[in-house]
């Protein structure tokens, strides 16, 4: 790509200076080491990754299968299989070539003060910003996802608010019922931006044994099989950002350019790919290509130009279109 | 236990030849040359079946022509994914990604290589046999392949004596048989020549007639269905042998990314969680099959 190609993809997203607009998603690559080994990647093609969840102490994960085909999409239930963020810091991160792209950490906890302890060890560490994974079971509060609730969202964020002075990106999660609310309280608690959407909870089974496939029984569901869920909850999350100018990493099944541009124009600033390395490790060559192209075919000379430029059409109520019909 | 660290080819590669065999089983062929010259025993390929389905199917790899460029494989449908992959026509691309994973390791000092495949865990086994072939090192392997659909090949008495075999037992993959290593099979289907039995059992007759010397060359290598890797596990608990097996699992990214395809693996700081795909396939079975 000619780097007045390339310029076109750069983005600001809450401070961090990225070379395109697409984001590796937790989970799906590592730390970051994993997929250079795959001829033809490079972390250089994308703006962001963000690592391998990592709480506090070392966690094996669940038990196999951890991985499960479903219809345009998958299941995963990896159970934050991580060595542990001490590790992390003190062993992986120094193996990293920081110059690639920007490093964010992906931080889980059992206990709104275990987020703030992992937070301060990658706080004292190079990673460019901290991505808060508020999906995981509260294990003070009977299991439930600190994510499913606004007031719990919003105590975690203000946890890690005070133990980092790095960006902190929350990752809403769609398995709750007003993620516009979770958006404003975690706002007010002090985080930067959002990345929206984690998977939605799911179950696959096998009739014949009639037992559940994943060793977890249930797993989040990625893949183009969540987009449209995705996309809505950008445009209800981004409704609550627009005026705070907090930034949205827009994700939930893109696997093509056409993919990325909706969640842009969705109010996203920037996307996550994750499911789709899976169809293609190349995948972000070819997003980012068309992501250019999409730019000078409607004049536009930067990708940020795209961000919430979505037109709604007015909507009427049911009565409405009946009269409409008459 | 290092993970593999060589490079992963993506490459399109078009199908030169696809055949079915009896008991949904497909012998392919495709052009894929990054991977031909790379591959070793114990790799596999990660095949996108169709470009609409989210994941990959991992499937090891029989045999490479390094010249051609080419890389066979021998597959059997199980899942959806596998039908969609027997549906591909000679001549059509497919993407795939190889060669992945830890391949086998073979010791010189271990000259006597006991090889034992089970249904589509054979084709690893035909790629270990034919690298320990062009080895220069003197191996000596002995191929014991089990299967309950019909075998993929027409089996061919052996010409080649292995002490210790029952009475009867002489079936063997021609393939094998040509390269002048001696094989024999087994199932309880009642296929002729075949031992009536489990793999283990035609394993245990041949260690048991090896003299104490030829014993403490003997190392076995094994794919196939988990119970029967676990039996092989035993039988090398049984003799002290050293044993390395192939795994498998759902698989998604199979690079290493997403830790989706592990196998619980004892550790001497406590157990772990290993990748099939990069840790793997290949294991020490003790790792896999404590006692």
């Amino acid at each position: 790509m000619n780097p007045d190609d390339k310029q076109m993809l750069a983005v600001d997203f809450c401070g961090l200076k990225m070379d395109s607009p697409i984001v590796l998603l937790s989970g799906c690559v590592g730390f970051g080491e994993e997929y250079t080994r795959v001829s033809g990647f490079s972390n250089r093609d994308v703006g962001g990754i963000c690592l391998k969840g990592t709480t506090l102490e070392p966690r094996l994960g669940n038990q196999p299968h951890r991985v499960y085909e479903t219809p345009a999409g998958m299941l995963n239930s990896i159970g934050l299989q991580n060595p542990g963020a001490r590790y992390v810091v003190d062993k992986i991160l120094p193996t990293l070539d920081l110059s690639e792209t920007r490093f964010i950490a992906n931080i889980s906890g059992s206990t709104v003060e275990e987020y703030a302890e992992v937070a301060r060890i990658f706080d004292d560490s190079p990673v460019d910003a901290i991505e808060v994974n508020i999906s995981c079971p509260n294990v003070k509060k009977g299991g439930a996802a600190f994510g499913n609730d606004p007031e719990v969202s919003a105590a975690v964020v203000a946890m890690v608010r005070k133990a980092t002075s790095k960006p902190i990106i929350t990752k809403l999660s769609p398995n709750q019922t007003d993620i516009a609310e979770n958006a404003r309280r975690c706002i007010e608690a002090g985080t930067d931006a959002f990345a929206v959407i984690n998977t939605l909870m799911g179950m696959a089974i096998d009739i014949e044994e009639r037992t559940t496939i994943l060793g977890n029984n249930m797993g989040g569901l990625s893949g183009p099989a969540i987009k449209p869920v995705a996309l809505l909850k950008v445009h209800q999350v981004y409704q609550v950002c627009r005026d705070h100018g907090i930034p949205i990493i827009g994700q939930g099944g893109i696997t093509t350019p056409e993919d990325a541009l909706e969640f842009l124009i969705a109010g996203a600033t920037t996307v996550g790919v994750g499911t789709a390395l899976f169809y293609d490790p190349l995948v972000c060559k070819r997003i980012n290509r068309g992501i250019v192209d999409y730019l000078k075919r409607h004049g536009m000379s930067e990708v940020g130009q795209l961000t919430g430029t979505l037109r709604l059409n007015q909507a009427k109520s049911a009565c409405e279109v009946c009269k409409d019909d008459d | 236990m290092t993970s593999h660290r060589d490079t992963i080819y993506p490459e399109q590669a078009r199908i030169l030849a696809h055949e079915a065999y009896a008991g949904d089983q497909y012998w392919m062929k495709v052009a894929a040359p990054a991977i031909a010259r790379h591959a070793k025993a114990g790799s596999f390929v990660h095949i996108q079946v169709d470009a609409q389905r989210p994941l990959r199917r991992p499937i090891s790899i029989m045999r490479v022509d390094r010249d051609a460029g080419s890389v066979e494989l021998l597959y059997k449908v199980f899942g959806e994914g596998t039908r969609l992959l027997a549906t591909r026509q000679v001549g059509e691309e497919l993407s795939i990604l190889g060669p992945i994973g830890t391949p086998f390791t073979m010791h010189t000092e271990r000259s006597r290589a006991l090889l034992i495949g089970g249904g589509v865990g054979m084709p690893p086994m035909v790629f270990l046999a034919e690298q320990m072939k062009r080895a220069k090192h003197g191996y000596l392997p002995f191929a014991i392949f089990g299967s309950e659909v019909p075998f993929p090949f027409s089996a061919r008495p052996s010409a080649i004596l292995v002490d210790g075999m029952p009475e009867g037992v002489i079936a063997s993959m021609p393939l094998l048989e040509d390269w002048g290593i001696p094989s024999r099979l087994t199932s309880k289907q009642g296929y002729p020549g075949c031992h009536d039995g489990y793999v283990t059992d035609l394993a245990r007759a041949w260690l048991d007639a090896l003299d104490e010397g030829d014993l403490s060359e003997v190392e076995i290598f094994a794919c196939g269905p988990h119970v029967m890797l676990e039996a092989v596990a035993k039988l090398a608990r049984d003799y002290a042998l050293p044993a390395q097996v192939s795994m498998e699992e759902f698989m998604a990214c199979g690079v290493g990314g997403c830790a989706g395809c592990v196998v619980e693996v004892q550790t001497p700081t406590g157990p772990a969680m290993k990748r099939v795909c990069v840790d793997g396939p290949v294991f020490d079975a003790k790792a896999v099959f404590p006692a």
